[in-house]
């Protein structure tokens, strides 16, 4: 290869790279994260789209140079160059990718591992889901019964899940944690809320005619506000 | 099945087409769909007079119970009587008896009328272009549920459907679409072509092959005749988990027995192509000689054969689940509800690479014809495409991540998903390669063939950020996966299929179709399928969840733009149709190689004779030898049409 | 598509690219796909059976492991006749390929009567719980395939004694013979681990 296509190989590479990075960059993709797992669920995004905007780059670049520079006249019957292929690109393109879906998949392992795993003295809420709402209740107050989600902010949670009939699937966008409920399944998720506020709680299952409507409210609260609505008696 | 193959070299009249029916009354037991017209109802009858002389003889009440009538009666007996009448079974069953068949004078193969293609053929061409026709028919039926979809979703709050109905479009939408348009079109192109690739003059089970087909009529007017029936139609998604496809209207059976006329339909042409490719093929023509489509329908074949059978069984403990009350998926009588997606996607998701791999062989075709190179790493192209089958089964609970399945099974899981990206990877940089260095003529195959590629990039990235547990727990079931699916549905297997469609039509019809056209259908569905696709990614992320007919209003501007979008995609539609029909009839007459290829389909005429060959070919070389001087793919007697052939 | 010249022709003899015959490789994978369909029944089992553990059978129910037994000897017998049958074809042997055929299908036919017996005494239903569930499923599945065997088993015996069949031509015998084998050896594994273990 000359050396000004490999120059113009690189510009067109660094321009799809720049063109895919704001699309990566601009758009708000996620949503404000609520909770310590949001974190380390980013992290593995972010990198996740980094190794592809890289592997994107390449491909951008050689499929366009290609479409530019190899597009025959149309009353050019030759033929392309024989060539059927070459051993070291085919190993490099083998070892390439094998590398970066490894340290993907090592990085998914570990912070999976760090989701999974509860916090000191968690705090637990039963979750009952069922065509078509939620209901939440707390074991430590005395089995309070909310139809909102209230949490403490900084403090591990273990939701406990429950469905009463079909599959439902308990998600909050910035919490970024989900958890399918089927039924004679008890499934736990774990979540250290970070930020006080309010958040949607999704149903992502489709669980018949009143999936859409299926949502309640995740409400993160100071420690001192959520201790003094765990003690009054009723409220929601 | 047996003796199909002798049975071809038995003697034969030379009849030109079917002799006409006979008159009178006789006429109504003539195969045909006169006689289907009477077989269907009566066998009908028969189904239910079983059910309620069972019901009677078992004390059951009551002994009319409407559910299992439609069931055995509608969904089971008449389409039997449906095939019985438009005679698929005819021979076996005088073969069956030992009564004398009739002497193979092969007035059942290949179309001099159109009234062929609208009759029991044993023709593969013939049964390839009813494929493709009927496929076609049930893409735009499914495209049209897919606008009304989109038209309920351009504006938070309901619009024009009640949620039921909604969650009935967009099932019925991608079932038709999974089970009846990419499935069986990729089927109906191999029929076409593999035998002519091959150097056969047909497939090896031609009757079987008729079978395969007109089972698909009956699937697709099951799953749309569900709209008609009390409760709408079935309503769970084309996944149709239980418990809640236990629970739903009536409609869900429609889906249950739809699934299995459709699955024994793959089943068998899987089997067809499987042997065929394994004991036809043309002297010379060893494995790595076959062209890579080839190739992938093979492995594709693999695939349904080994994987069909567990879709059958999922949707047969739902329907017994609900009609015989069993406890499969019932907890309180000690079933395992998830036990339903573990079998679902043992067979869906070697179910999705049965929808691409096809599409990869007619990529690598058309790339490499229109980029006049051979495929860069043939060999190890087709040991991807092997990698992919053999990976394909080991990946499946990834889409049970966050389903509650046991814990230990996501990381093994995981692993194996990202490891199938390297042979997918493979395959796309040969691609490259392949044109690299090229003499490209943008023709409309290769416009679809390079679309494919790109499109099928950006599907496989976000496959990658599925695959990766973490992420995946944050955007499963939203609008991220939809995305996906469709990048690589969309852009991967119906462009591949339109590259094919528009690659062999020459071939197909005789004709050209009109490159203008062609183009500007390519260039349009490029901008609206990516302006209706990309954005979803982005709603996915930020929160939107998938199969719903109402959303939080954050998302309206872009549901808005992502329906106007959809609708100019579907318009694109027209200038295909238009385009087909009128190319059909009034097309340029097409030359037996328009594109000078070397695989053996286009060195005979367009359309090919009634047994593709006069004289079977002798195959010499590899398929894609562009460039190399006075390389030859296959010596044909086509070097001496002039001399006078003898007749077998 | 207009006719061509070559329509008087037949087709060319299609090219024999492998020693395996079509037919016996077509049984083969069709078996092969079979297999794969009972395996989706043998992963429920799995389910209700070992994920979820529950007895088996539950009390009070029984099975009847001795009736099956019988059953099950009766039906590995036919596969000895299939095997005779073929074998007599291939050497000539009408009588014997009508004798094997026609004690072959008497075997299936008492095997299905047998199990439908079974199901008419064995106490419990498909709806009675998982258990029931899985047993007649599994069991129901395996008596449609004996079902077709014995159809096919039928249209080879009528074939045979209407004179079809000779030693250079059996292999309508030699494929039905196949599925029956299979037909066999899937109810050693249903019946062990349905009734035995
Ligand atoms: C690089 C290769 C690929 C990877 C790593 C990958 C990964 C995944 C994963 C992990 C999911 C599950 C998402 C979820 O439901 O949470 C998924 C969904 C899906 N994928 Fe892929 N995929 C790949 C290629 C393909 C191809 C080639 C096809 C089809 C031609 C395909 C079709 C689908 C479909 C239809 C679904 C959604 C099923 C549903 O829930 O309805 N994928 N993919
Ligand atoms: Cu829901
Ligand atoms: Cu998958």
């Amino acid at each position: 290869m000359r050396r000004g296509s490999i120059v113009q190989l690189i510009v067109i590479g660094v321009l799809a790279g720049a063109i895919a990075s704001a699309f990566a960059l601009i758009p708000n993709w996620l949503p404000e994260p609520a909770s310590k797992e949001a974190g380390r669920i980013d992290f593995v995004f972010w990198f996740v789209t980094g190794i592809c905007i890289f592997v994107f780059s390449i491909v951008a670049a050689v499929s366009v140079f290609a479409v530019w520079k190899f597009r025959a006249k149309p009353d050019d019957d030759s033929d392309g160059a024989p060539i059927h292929g070459h051993t070291g690109l085919e190993i490099a393109w083998t070892a390439v990718p094998t590398l970066l879906v490894t340290s993907i998949a090592v990085v998914s392992a570990i912070v999976l591992a760090k989701d999974d795993a509860q916090g000191a003295n968690p705090l637990r809420v039963e979750v009952t889901a069922q065509q078509f709402f939620w209901s939440y209740r707390y074991p430590e107050s005395g089995n309070k019964e909310s139809d909102v989600l209230r949490l403490p902010v900084n403090r591990s949670i273990v939701l406990h899940l429950t469905s009463k009939d079909v599959i439902h699937s308990f998600w909050v966008p910035e919490f970024r944690q989900k958890q399918d409920i089927v039924p004679g399944i008890h499934p736990t998720l774990h979540i250290t809320p970070t930020k006080v506020g309010t958040y949607p709680v999704i149903c992502t299952e489709l669980c018949g005619l009143g999936h859409a409507l299926m949502r309640s409210r995740a409400i993160v609260m100071t420690d001192d506000a959520f201790q003094k609505w765990a003690a009054q008696k009723g409220g929601a | 099945m047996t003796s199909v193959v002798a049975a071809e070299h038995q003697p034969y009249a030379a009849h030109e087409g079917l002799p006409p029916p006979p008159g009178g009354w006789r006429r109504l037991l003539y195969p045909g769909f006169l006689r289907a017209a009477w077989m269907a109802p009566l066998f009908f009858g028969i189904g239910c007079g079983i059910v309620v002389l069972c019901r009677w003889w078992g004390g059951w009440h009551p002994i009319w119970f409407g559910e299992i009538i439609v069931l055995v009666g509608a969904l089971i007996a008449a389409p039997i009587g449906f095939l019985a009448g438009v005679g698929v079974f005819d021979y076996w069953v005088r073969y069956a008896i030992g009564a004398p068949t009739v002497p193979e004078d092969h007035t059942g193969h290949g179309a001099y009328s159109w009234r062929d293609y609208f009759r029991v053929n044993t023709d593969h061409k013939v049964i390839g272009m009813q494929y493709l026709v009927t496929t076609v028919v049930f893409f735009l039926i499914a495209g049209l549920l897919a606008m009304l979809v989109r038209a309920e979703l351009a504006k938070p709050g309901m619009q024009f459907f009640d949620n039921q109905t909604y969650n009935g479009l967009f099932s019925v939408h991608a079932s038709l679409m999974i089970f009846l348009f990419v499935i069986p079109a990729f089927a109906g192109l191999a029929n076409f072509v593999v035998p002519l690739m091959l150097g056969a003059p047909d497939m090896a089970f031609p009757r079987l092959n008729a079978l395969s087909y007109w089972l698909l009529p009956i699937a697709g007017i099951m799953m749309v005749s569900s709209f008609l029936v009390p409760g709408g139609a079935f309503a769970s998604g084309w996944t149709g988990y239980a418990p809640l496809s236990v629970h739903q209207p009536m409609g869900t059976i429609f889906f249950n027995m739809g699934v299995q006329w459709a699955g024994a339909s793959s089943i068998m042409t899987a089997l067809n192509f499987l042997v065929t490719i394994i004991t036809m093929r043309a002297p010379g023509m060893t494995f790595w000689r076959m062209p890579l489509l080839v190739w992938a329908n093979f492995t594709t074949s693999l695939l349904v054969v080994i994987a069909t059978p567990f879709i059958a069984g999922s949707q047969f403990f739902v329907m017994f689940d609900r009609v015989m009350h069993t406890h499969f998926f019932d907890i309180a009588g000690g079933g395992y509800p998830l036990g339903y997606q573990h079998i679902f996607w043992f067979y869906s998701h070697p179910a999705v690479y049965i929808m691409m791999l096809p599409g990869f062989g007619i990529a690598s075709e058309v790339i490499s014809t229109f980029s006049r190179k051979p495929i860069f790493g043939y060999r190890l192209m087709a040991l991807s495409l092997m990698a992919i089958l053999v990976l394909g089964f080991s990946v499946w609970a990834h889409h049970m991540f966050v389903s509650g399945m046991a814990p230990w099974l996501r990381v093994p899981m995981m692993v194996t998903t990202l490891l199938i990206a390297i042979p997918t990877g493979i395959k796309v940089f040969s691609w490259l390669a392949t044109m690299w260095e090229g003499k490209i003529h943008f023709n409309t195959p290769m416009l679809w063939a390079a679309g494919f590629v790109s499109m099928f990039v950006i599907g496989g990235l976000s496959g990658i950020y599925l695959g990766a547990v973490p992420i995946d727990i944050h955007v499963s079931d939203t609008y991220f996966v939809v995305a996906h699916i469709h990048y690589v549905l969309f852009g991967g297997s119906l462009f591949t299929i339109f590259a094919g469609i528009y690659y062999w039509f020459p071939k197909m019809t005789g004709r050209m179709y009109n490159e203008t056209l062609g183009k500007l259908h390519f260039w349009l569905t490029f901008v609206g399928f990516n302006a209706t696709f990309f954005p979803m990614h982005l709603i996915g992320t930020q929160g939107m969840p998938r199969r719903v007919s109402d959303y939080d209003p954050m998302f309206a501007h872009w549901n808005m733009f992502i329906s106007v979008a959809s609708f100019f995609l579907g318009a694109s539609t027209i200038v295909f149709l238009y385009n087909m029909i009128t190319s059909m009839r009034r097309g340029e007459p097409a030359p037996g190689n328009p594109w000078r290829s070397l695989t053996l389909e286009w060195q005979v005429t367009s359309p090919p004779p009634r047994f593709n060959f006069d004289e079977i070919p002798q195959v010499v070389g590899s398929p894609y030898e562009y460039g190399v001087p006075g390389a030859r793919h296959a010596v044909l007697n086509g070097d001496r049409t002039a001399e006078e052939v003898p007749v077998h | 598509m207009s006719a061509h010249a070559e329509a008087h022709h037949g087709p060319p003899i299609a090219h024999q690219s492998s020693r395996v015959n079509a037919s016996v490789l077509g049984m083969l994978l069709f078996i092969a796909s079979e297999i794969m369909l009972f395996g989706a029944f043998f992963t429920a089992y799995f389910f209700v059976r070992v994920v979820n553990g529950i007895p088996w059978p539950p009390a009070p129910f029984e099975l009847p492991v001795f009736v099956a037994g019988i059953n099950t000897a009766i039906l590995v017998t036919s596969s000895f006749t299939m095997h005779w049958a073929l074998q007599s074809i291939k050497r000539g042997n009408r009588a014997g390929l009508q004798g094997g055929l026609l004690l072959t299908f008497l075997m299936g036919l008492v095997f299905l009567l047998t199990q439908a017996r079974e199901y008419s005494r064995v106490g419990f239903a498909p709806h009675d719980g998982a258990f029931g569930t899985i047993f007649y499923c599994l069991t129901g599945l395996h008596g449609a395939h004996v079902f077709v065997g014995l159809s096919i088993l039928l249209f080879m015996t009528i074939r045979a004694f209407r004179g079809h069949f000779s030693p250079e031509n059996h292999h309508g015998v030699e494929i039905g013979g196949i599925y029956w084998h299979f037909v066999d050896v899937m109810w050693i594994v249903v019946y062990s681990t349905v009734y035995l273990i």
